[in-house]
């Protein structure tokens, strides 16, 4: 399964001209060629960027293949088939790379998905348009248009490949997690894992929820709890806050006495007993003067306000000093430090509290309280749970064998996370499985075939012949993005009718009858019992009006849809096409080698 | 190692300057793509920043690129029209030198010593520029070019704008600095921007605070699809809040500059703790202070606290307590900013334990978090008191280079029109032969100076008396004299109304004229020939409105005529008068060339009717020169719309005197324009003077930095 591909640098195609000009020193020479300026043209440039393609497009869907990334030197191991992971490791020194892949990284780090897909889209564009004799201006216009066209499309009511999102049935979310989980191979789920876990990341979403909201929802946080070396199926999700605590320390605080509600004091000052900051003059103490002692003091002092205060936890993010400690235990008050910045705001948020700053008098209203708390064993951890009256907060425990898988899972069960909360703000699914694509690029076709002049309505630069250039090299670019989704030598077909995508497995029998040798389609929309008729996606065909307008009755009909987050999916192929008329509008590259 | 610093030199530099940066001039430019060494990578149609990028090594080419950066930092436009320009000029100052070297190689075997000669020769070019720069071209601009120019003004009293006229020119200027698929988009953005923040009394200085506090004023997103981008009301600054606690309708809000909380000591000082209880009861009195300090803001319903330093835990914590929202750390700017909008000014804590009364604070519509692609900022709405309505922009972009591209653009769109929203002074001396299209009574005494003059001139020519010899040191300024004359000669013969009478007088003048330049040089007979076949009509009908001035002036010189001869020449270089006028703010003309072409019209023009030399040379290297920007914005055009053509047609309206027509939309600043012209020139005048540009290695430090200042 896996394939060790080693990043390909690129040849060192510095064109002439730069380094003339960055020695100028030595200008006695002649004058520079202009045709070296052009990057894209230049031999090496194209063989990295289909170098590149290659990478991407092969770890592209469910049957992608994984990347092993590691550098040589016995250090961490990644196996990754996503995008965040794959883009994060990877070093590209190419300039021309370097501006795709950044701005495929902060697509992902914006909406987490569609990060592939933006980049293969964006490497297709660049290479087809290269295939046209039309100057860079012309097809940069062009394919603006085309994108709002596309964008239009997949925003009008009358789109044919997007789907509402009801979320008082679990069936459409449940089919877009499912969907992300299967589409990162390299988290290793069996087809009940994939399950389990679905179900779990939405009862997790769910959980953030506020129960009561009205108008502005503020969703709450989920926090992931690593638990590696177990099984999938042990990962579990609980409402409230789990500490990581080692076990002696557990023993230590227990037993715990009170039941019903409990007094939280949540410190955010260190406890240990510095002196604070003194200021910028000096402070001078005289022998025998122990300022430590003082501060002490006062600590022990603290300690027994909050004791006097009935409070039952006391939590602090930084140090807490021993005695202080000893004397909150002897009053049977449990006391955890070095909680962490990062779980403050969940832990202030979750208890109702106001983080203390002062040794001083403490406000009574900063105290916060839970409902109850308990510890938990989850394989060989020891957690200290805060369970909350109620709240938005809660922790996914996420297991998974072994580490590179875990980390896999990890970042793929955020980026399902993400997508419901995209979801929700914009509640649209779009057909995955590659019928979107093929949909599109048959409604392009269509447009520019049947309607030009409104697609060129304002813009007078254009010809019809020069629109249908770069409109069947974009078309093209969304086909064999649909295609990526295919490793296994197999064929793609697409319908008349709908413009789906259809994959028949290699090495089946040719001119039989197509009916029986499909399905379903990618999407998993249509069957393959209607009356179609199919088409090899390569080959070229009469353009069509695909069907839009997708019927509610035939969305309901289909048990497991493969569907995509629409805002991350728009999002890429926006992303995508900028940054590939970006590219193509480079007429020089100079790079600093300071 | 020395090397010639030779206008060849100079030349080659320029001109692989101007290939990179002529790719991304005009509305069909693209883009350049440019690494830092720490990786970043930064997209630029930028001429500024695509020579900063190229890190050269050249000294010539360092210089032009001090030149160009120093240039922008006060116009924020026209660095690769700097280029071209310098170019072209050099260009032609290169070509007017091969042809001369034909005739100076015979005499001058030493190469050595020719260059010398040159360099003098460059020497007087360089000044002759200077005195272009700084007198024909402002007289040029006043007097020929206004004719043309537009206002972006609806009104220009008012100086009230109208948004389709700013539209045009925002349009034309961000066709030369962003990607061509978002340039409508970005201007449409600046144009929304400028009106929102906009309000009627608001006068340049707005401009002013938009261009220093840019950089506050936007913030980037990426990730995001550049159509994304959108401008929001208030202020957004680029913090998150340490407590934030939401409170509606108007929020009191204070400025703090300092760490509220007391501490043991202020630096300088010193604080000697002497027991233990000592040292409580001091802490016990900075949390007691810091406590009153923050009840205190509550009680003044303070509800936001801006600070500049980090405060405290204690502060932080009471002000959660009393519910006041707190961002801390922000950069000096950022308060300036804030300061400036409000007129807020920080709160000072009292020093003394009685209670202090807070003198200022500031009403805020709105204050909370403002998540942008999952980083939080904090967004202000501050109540402005100036004319500036604060705004901000979010701009969104695939990559961070794209949006610093688009923010570099926007900062230089509003540094342009900071400069198009100042009047222009123009400053200059009317030549003495301005004089001349006088009314008739006058003009027979002033040719009879003339007269004078010119065999004064050829007295000195033969025999130097003691008198003259001060004034004509070098030949140059003896041409002057007699170019003086010739043109008093015929000026008069083309004056309308000339009489009957005069018309003797003439011809006997004109007949000594050839007799008196057979003595100098044949250079200058050349350019004068055909100065008296077309001393054009348009001379008589443009500088009608000057009478009265050299009406005066010819007063001052018939006086003249009674006066010695010396005094006489005197008199003469004092009649110049000095003209200032102004251009008035909001001055645009057209795109497309079309200063270019006007301008070029009239240097012609003037070039032919000019009485020396080097000021021929200069104007018509000058107005050639300022074709090539027109050449290549009309380069992918072919037909009726290719260069020739349109060139074609613009002169021949300008000789008809019809309106110029352009074919394209959209506006573009004369001030940008003329700021530009002068720049180059100076560059120029600068790279003309050096003779010897010397390698050093090893040099003491001090010795080395003035070396530098020299060259940059």
């Amino acid at each position: 399964m896996t394939s060790n591909e080693k990043k390909n640098n690129g040849p060192q195609n510095k064109s002439c001209l730069c380094k003339l000009t960055l020695e100028m020193s030595r200008l006695e020479a002649k004058k520079p060629s202009l045709c070296n300026s052009e990057p894209l043209t230049s031999e090496g440039v194209r063989a990295t960027l289909s170098v590149w393609r290659g990478i991407v497009s092969s770890c592209y869907g469910p049957s992608g293949r994984l990347k092993q990334l590691h550098n040589g030197l016995g250090g961490y191991v990644c196996t990754t088939s996503q995008s965040a992971a794959l883009l994060r490791n990877l070093s590209v020194t190419h300039p021309i790379i370097k501006i795709l892949v950044t701005s495929v990284q902060n697509h992902v780090s914006c909406f987490s998905d569609c990060g592939l897909f933006t980049a293969i889209l964006c490497c297709n564009l660049i290479e087809n348009v290269q295939k046209i004799v039309l100057t860079p201006t012309t097809v940069i216009k062009l394919n603006k248009h085309l994108l709002r066209l596309c964008t239009n499309y997949l925003n009008s009511e009358a789109c044919g490949c997007r789907i509402p999102v009801d979320f008082h049935s679990a069936r459409i979310p449940l089919c877009l997690v499912r969907s992300v989980l299967t589409s990162k191979p390299a988290s290793m789920l069996t087809k009940e894992e994939v399950d389990h876990i679905s179900a779990l990341i939405l009862r997790t979403f769910l959980l953030t929820i506020p129960e009561n909201a009205e108008g502005h929802i503020i969703l709450g946080k989920s926090i992931i709890v690593p638990l590696k070396g177990q099984r999938v199926t042990d990962s579990t999700v609980l409402p409230g806050i789990l500490i990581e605590m080692p076990e002696v320390q557990l023993m230590k605080l227990l037993p715990i006495k009170k039941s019903g509600a409990l007094k939280v004091a949540l410190f955010c000052t260190t406890l240990s007993g510095d002196l604070s900051d003194t200021g910028k003059g000096t402070v001078v103490v005289p022998c025998g003067v122990s300022l430590e002692s003082a501060v002490l003091d006062q600590l022990l002092n603290l300690g027994r306000q909050l004791v006097s205060d009935h409070v039952d936890l006391v939590l602090c993010q930084k140090v807490m000093h021993p005695s202080l400690k000893q004397l909150l235990s002897a009053h049977q008050v449990i006391a955890i430090d070095r909680i962490g910045v990062t779980l403050m705001e969940p832990l202030s948020k979750v208890t109702g509290t106001q983080p203390i700053g002062s040794l001083g008098s403490i406000s009574t209203s900063s105290y916060g309280s839970v409902k109850n708390l308990r510890t938990a064993k989850f394989g060989s951890k020891h957690f200290f749970h805060l369970i909350p009256n109620e709240g938005t907060i809660c922790s996914l425990l996420l297991c998974n064998r072994n580490d590179t898988a875990w980390d896999e899972l990890k970042l793929t069960c955020q980026t399902a996370l993400h997508v419901l909360q995209l979801t929700v703000k914009e509640p649209w699914v779009l057909l995955g499985g590659g019928c979107t694509e093929t949909h599109l690029a048959a409604y392009i076709r269509h447009k520019t075939c049947n309607e030009p002049e409104s697609i060129l309505k304002d813009d007078a630069g254009c010809t019809q012949t020069e629109l249908h250039l770069v409109a069947e090299a974009f078309c093209r670019a969304l086909e064999s993005l649909a295609v990526s989704l295919e490793h296994d030598g197999g064929e793609i077909l697409t319908d008349m009718k709908y413009g789906h995508f259809w994959s028949v497995q290699a090495h089946s029998p040719s001119a039989v009858n197509w009916s029986d040798l499909l399905s379903r389609c990618g999407c998993g929309l249509y069957n393959s019992q209607e009356e179609l008729s199919w088409s090899f996606l390569r080959s070229t065909r009469h353009p069509f009006a695909p069907q839009t307008c997708l019927p509610r009755e035939a969305v309901g009909s289909s048990s497991t849809l493969t569907v995509d987050c629409l805002t991350a999916k728009l999002g890429g192929l926006q992303v995508a096409v900028e940054t590939a008329n970006l590219i193509l509008d480079l007429s020089y590259v100079i790079e600093d080698k300071n | 190692m020395a090397a010639a610093g030779s206008v060849r030199a100079a030349l080659q530099v320029a001109e692989v300057l101007e290939t990179i940066v002529s790719c991304c001039v005009g509305p069909e430019g693209r883009q350049v793509l440019c690494t830092k060494p720490t990786g970043e990578v930064l997209l630029t149609r930028d001429g500024g920043r695509l020579l900063e990028a190229l890190r050269l090594d050249h000294p010539i080419a360092r210089m032009i690129v001090a030149c160009v950066s120093s240039h922008l930092k006060k116009a924020g436009d026209g660095a690769k029209t700097f280029i071209i320009y310098l170019c072209h000029l050099l260009r032609g100052l290169n070509a007017v030198t091969d042809r001369d070297k034909d005739s100076l190689m015979s005499e001058n075997i030493q190469t050595h010593r020719r260059h010398w000669k040159n360099c003098c020769q460059w020497k007087f070019i360089s000044q002759t520029l200077i005195t272009f720069q700084t007198q024909i071209l402002d007289c040029i601009m006043d007097q020929y070019l206004s004719g043309h120019f537009l206002s972006i003004f609806s009104s220009v009293k008012e100086r009230t704008l109208s948004r389709s006229s700013l539209e045009w020119l925002l349009e034309a200027y961000f066709c030369g600095r962003v990607g061509r698929n978002n340039q409508k988009f970005i201007s449409q953005l600046m144009c929304d921007y400028f009106f929102k923040c906009m309000t009627y009394k608001s006068g340049i200085n707005i401009f002013e605070l938009v261009d220093d506090a840019f950089v506050e004023l936007n913030v980037g997103v990426t990730g995001l699809p550049v159509s994304d981008s959108r401008i929001v009301a208030g202020l957004v600054l680029h913090r998150d809040f340490s407590v934030y606690c939401p409170a509606d309708g108007d929020i009191r809000t204070v400025i703090v500059t300092e760490t509220l909380q007391p501490l043991f000591s202020t630096s300088g000082s010193e604080f000697i703790l002497n027991s233990e209880a000592q040292f409580q009861t001091s802490q016990f009195w900075i949390m007691e202070r810091t406590e009153s300090i923050m009840k205190y803001l509550h009680s003044q319903n303070v509800k936001l606290l801006l600070s500049s330093v980090k405060q405290a835990d204690l502060v932080i914590y009471y002000a959660r307590l009393s519910g006041i929202s707190v961002v801390e750390c922000l950069s000096s700017e950022e308060i300036s900013l804030i300061q400036r909008i409000s007129g807020l000014s920080p709160f000072v804590i009292p020093q003394g334990s009685s209670q202090c009364e807070i003198s200022d604070t500031a009403l805020v519509k709105f204050c909370k978090p403002l998540i942008l692609r999952s980083k939080r900022y904090v967004h202000l709405g501050l109540i402005s008191t100036c004319a500036f309505m604060p705004h901000c922009i979010v701009l969104c972009g695939p990559v961070q280079g794209l949006i610093e591209q688009h923010k570099g653009a926007l900062h230089g769109a509003f540094k342009m029109l900071r400069q198009l929203f100042k009047d222009l002074d123009l400053n200059y001396m009317t030549q003495a032969s301005d004089q001349n299209d006088a009314s008739s009574p006058l003009i027979y005494k002033n040719s009879r100076e003339g007269n004078q003059l010119e065999e004064h001139g050829n007295g000195s020519l033969q025999k130097p008396c003691p008198n003259t010899v001060v004034k004509n040191k070098n030949k140059l300024e003896k041409a002057q004299t007699y170019l003086k004359v010739i043109s008093n000669v015929e000026l008069e013969a083309y004056i309308p109304c000339s009489t009957v009478k005069l018309t003797p007088t003439n011809t006997f003048q004109r007949d000594q004229t050839p007799r008196c330049f057979s003595l100098e040089k044949d250079g200058i007979i050349d350019d004068c020939e055909p100065l008296i076949e077309s001393n054009s009509t348009a001379n008589s009908t443009t500088e009608n409105t000057r009478v009265d001035i050299s009406c005066e002036n010819l007063e001052i010189a018939g006086k003249g005529n009674v006066l010695p001869m010396g005094c006489r020449l005197l008199d003469m270089c004092t009649s110049q008068s000095y003209c200032s006028s102004a251009m008035p703010a909001g001055c645009v003309l057209p795109v497309g060339g079309n200063f270019e072409i006007l301008l070029h019209y009239y240097l012609l023009n003037y070039a032919k009717k000019c009485q020396q030399s080097e000021e021929t040379v200069v104007s018509m290297i000058i107005a050639n020169a300022l074709l090539g920007i027109p050449k290549i914005l009309y380069k992918s055009k072919k037909g009726n719309d290719s260069f020739p053509q349109v060139y074609r047609r613009a002169l021949h309206a300008l000789q008809t005197n019809q309106p110029m027509v352009s074919s394209q939309t959209g506006l573009e600043s004369v001030t940008g324009k003329y700021q530009l012209l002068t720049s180059v020139l100076q560059c120029l005048t600068k790279i003309l003077t050096i003779d010897l540009v010397i390698n050093i290695k090893r040099q003491p430090q001090k010795v080395h930095d003035e070396d530098s200042e020299d060259e940059l």
